[in-house]
């Protein structure tokens, strides 16, 4: 479905991805892994088009995606109603005056049939019904999150990025998240640095470096296995322990959000 | 050190004096030697001060030239001497920003430091924010964004901006305050 090929980025002369090459077949969940600051933001955005990178190729379904080439109307429209990306801010995204226009905002732009369809979907699966009249900055945090996935997936999408979408749910929604993404039919990228979580949200681990490179690409849990590199990564760390007059220190993992 | 200070004071004397003149040419050659002082960077800068006051000055000159027209009076000298002032007054500014180090000319006062310092990471992460914004803004459109759905977009935009202003400032006065800021 896509594939990058040499990438590196830079912000202001920061390196923020080195030589990144990888693909991603169609139907795949994948669990991008990283540090804060490792570039997972970064190389979500690089996929969803939204960054061109300094260097390297972007590949999605055979066409080399950059600004240049996106300003081509038929493929920009192509390519934006396939690959949607829930920011880590659902406030970024949220800007139509109800709950039901925030979720009709992409199928009305295709002209679609069935939008109120759609939107009554959308809204049921979410546990947003009763909400649609509601100005989306009034909801919850938690709730602002659902509604911003329910207006991604009212358009159709084939592949969903998300950027650490269980940083700001409460356990209960994140149960819920973890068990609807198991269930959706399309090609999913989940960036998380939270590695109880990562194994539920697919089975193949990408890791970014401090240094901004592809630490591991394969299999999550011979990653979650190896110690040498889930420290390399900075997913891991480990302190000392007391235990009346005894010593010792291990390693635990980075569950924080 | 004190070549920033220096500045500053200069910088801090020019603002008050450019608002004391009150003679479109005298603001006219201001502004010229500002530039010849820009050097290489005049015209970046005298394009980037257009930009940020463009929308501004325009509402004011337009209000301006309607109240001038029902009181029978010419606008012409008085836009002039307000724009002149205005663009002067930013491109000072913009020059002043680029040329001294804040940090080091307010370094006299670890109050002013402080508040600087305060500021400083408010900017930085608000410019993070708004390019988040409007990258949320493109990747949700599949076309270019309609005129409505930007203004939309900047409305929930400077609405978030003013929830997290007023949340942060709490935050930060709360820090000062058990750092001992307030205490007499």
């Amino acid at each position: 479905m896509l594939e990058l090929t040499g990438i590196t980025h830079r912000y202001d002369g920061c390196l923020a991805l080195v030589d990144i090459n990888l693909r991603v077949n169609s139907g795949e969940k994948v669990v991008l892994l990283g540090a804060n600051g490792s570039g997972k933001s970064t190389l979500l955005k690089i996929i969803a088009g939204l960054i061109t990178p300094n260097g390297g190729l972007y590949r999605y379904k055979d066409e080399a995606i950059d600004a240049r080439r996106l300003k081509d109307r038929a493929l920009s429209r192509r390519f934006r109603r396939e690959v949607a990306l829930l920011f880590q801010n659902p406030d970024a995204m949220l800007f139509n005056p109800t709950v039901y226009d925030e979720i009709a905002f992409g199928p009305r732009q295709l002209a679609l049939a069935d939008v109120d369809a759609r939107v009554r979907h959308w809204a049921g699966v979410m546990g947003l019904t009763d909400k649609l009249q509601q100005l989306p900055f009034s909801l919850s945090g938690g709730e602002k999150q659902k509604l911003a996935l329910a207006a991604l997936l009212a358009v159709g999408p084939e592949l969903l990025l998300l950027d650490e979408p269980v940083s700001a749910l409460d356990p209960r929604t994140t149960g819920w998240l973890i068990d609807f993404l198991a269930e959706l039919p399309i090609t999913v990228i989940t960036t998380t640095h939270n590695l109880s979580l990562a194994p539920e949200l697919g089975s193949r681990a990408l890791v970014l470096s401090e240094e901004h490179r592809l630490l591991h690409d394969g299999p999550i849990e011979p990653f979650l296995a190896d110690a040498d590199k889930l420290r390399a990564a900075n997913l891991v760390h480990s302190h000392r322990h007391r235990h009346g007059a005894l010593e010792h220190r291990h390693d635990h993992v980075h569950d924080w959000d | 050190m004190k070549r920033d200070r220096l500045l500053l004071i200069l910088y801090l004397t020019a603002v008050v004096a450019a608002t004391l003149v009150h003679e479109p040419s005298s603001l006219a050659a201001a502004l010229v030697v500002l530039l010849l002082l820009a050097g290489h960077d005049a015209t970046r800068l005298l394009r980037r001060s257009l930009r940020v006051i463009l929308v501004f000055n325009l509402a004011v000159s337009l209000g301006y030239v309607l109240l001038a027209w029902l009181r029978g009076i010419s606008p012409w000298e008085t836009l002039l001497l307000i724009n002149l002032r205005v663009l002067l007054l930013t491109l000072l500014t913009f020059l002043f920003i680029s040329r001294v180090n804040l940090f080091r000319a307010l370094d006299f006062s670890p109050t002013l430091s402080w508040l600087l310092a305060l500021a400083y990471s408010q900017a930085l992460g608000f410019q993070r924010a708004h390019a988040e914004f409007r990258l949320a803004l493109a990747s949700r459109c599949l076309e270019r964004p309609r005129l409505i759905d930007r203004y939309r977009a900047s409305a929930a935009a400077a609405a978030w901006f003013m929830d997290r202003a007023l949340a942060t400032a709490r935050e930060s006065a709360l820090a000062l305050r058990a750092r001992g800021f307030f205490d007499a």
